[in-house]
């Protein structure tokens, strides 16, 4: 009787933790693999999309689209993705981080073939406040950077008409600040590369 | 006709005088968090009820041989495993949105709505009754997630579901997007229904 009893206090619980266990990681387990090529395709597409929009080249948004331009266009060296672009000329993408508000702000930023003159800039990842700081997200926020070369200052959302002027978001004054710093340490290093050259 | 009417009460309760947020004050963090979009709190309202109903489901159904001392490390299991089911099939089906929503799939397991309803009704009752009242905690919470998400975005940004409703003579009133707009939101939410139809309960059992 005594030693039913340690059975049932002592091991039962182990034996039925254990089961409960192997369960659940089984069915975790292979769901995970079930999907795993899926989530993959998908950050790839992400990646491949973000470059392609750094360099300015059109696409429709298709997961097809975005990898079939992808081949064509797009060689990776050291971590720069050169992107030929739609007048043949080359861009130069590459990725930057910088932190944001309340998590690290990803972004790719394309260069035109004198290394200074930006093709574009697109988002990679973001944890800014919806609504907010997430509106660097927004196309009129990451293509006002086409065709200027920077360093640039921030001002009034809106108001920017001067090259090295970029518009702040209104109520993301730390958002915008910390994007201002990633987008002229991507210049400086991008003249600096080129000046070397 | 007894297991019916109690059916519909165990339906019911969650909807008005039991309302998990704003009577039991559960699951607040995020209610908090994720209402200043109202796509982003559609999702985390549908990943809320799915996992409260399947885990109150799951736990009523082996609740006779879960060993009592070890019952919150099995609930704790069961519950996560729903939701990495959610946060899979997210990243992999719907991945813009797993993208936005970041972490907070993942917190639904430290919702105090699950473990509480787990712990205060599944462990006693029938799987049957235990799914309907894990499906309307869900909807008790999810309409009151919706109804304060619906102020935010319309406030704080002038549009709703992403798409703008207000004109540019609209000024947005950034503060409703950020955390400081989640609490007033919610504080005047939990006003109004005190001051409505609560109070009438309170005066029924003062009585």
């Amino acid at each position: 009787m005594k030693t039913q009893s340690f059975y049932m206090r002592r091991i039962h619980p182990l034996v039925f933790m254990a089961i409960v266990t192997i369960i659940c990681i089984l069915l975790t387990a292979s769901l995970h693999l079930s999907t795993f090529d899926r989530v993959k395709n998908n950050e790839q597409f992400f990646l491949r999309r973000s470059i392609l929009d750094a360099a300015a080249v059109p696409h429709d948004g298709q997961p097809e689209t975005v990898a079939r331009l992808y081949q064509e266009s797009v060689t990776e060296k050291d971590g720069v993705y050169q992107v030929k672009g739609t007048d043949g000329t080359m861009r130069h993408v590459t990725q930057f981080t910088g932190p944001g508000l309340w998590g690290p702000i990803t972004i790719m930023v394309g260069f035109k073939n004198d290394q200074k003159t930006l093709a574009g800039v697109s988002i990679v990842s973001q944890n800014e406040t919806p609504g907010l700081g997430a509106r660097i997200e927004e196309p009129w926020f990451t293509s006002q950077f086409v065709d200027k070369q920077g360093p640039f200052r921030l001002v009034e959302e809106g108001t920017a008409d001067s090259p090295e002027e970029m518009d702040a978001i209104t109520g993301a004054t730390r958002t915008s600040e910390s994007f201002k710093n990633i987008m002229n340490r991507a210049i400086t290093q991008s003249t600096t590369k080129s000046g070397g050259q | 006709m007894a297991a019916a009417g109690m059916k519909k009460k165990t339906f019911l309760a969650p909807l008005g005088k039991d309302n998990p947020v704003f009577v039991q004050i559960l699951g607040i963090c995020s209610t908090l968090a994720v209402t200043n979009k109202l796509e982003n709190t559609m999702v985390m309202v549908l990943g809320v009820m799915f996992t409260l109903a399947l885990s109150s489901w799951t736990l009523s159904l082996v609740r006779k041989w879960i060993p009592s001392r070890i019952r919150m490390m099995v609930e704790t299991m069961v519950i996560a495993t729903y939701v990495i089911i959610v946060d899979i099939s997210l990243k992999a089906f719907y991945p813009e949105m797993w993208k936005q929503l970041g972490p907070y799939v993942g917190l639904i397991i430290t919702n105090c709505i699950v473990m509480g309803r787990v712990e205060a009704f599944a462990l006693q009752n029938k799987p049957t009754l235990s799914l309907i009242d894990g499906l309307a905690s869900g909807i008790g919470y999810g309409y009151v997630l919706l109804i304060i998400a619906f102020f935010r975005e319309l406030l704080g940004t002038g549009s709703l579901w992403g798409f703008q409703i207000l004109g540019s003579w609209w000024t947005n009133w950034s503060i409703m997007v950020m955390p400081p707009g989640g609490f007033f939101m919610l504080a005047i939410f939990i006003w109004i229904a005190h001051e409505g139809f609560i109070k009438k309960n309170k005066e029924e059992t003062h009585v």
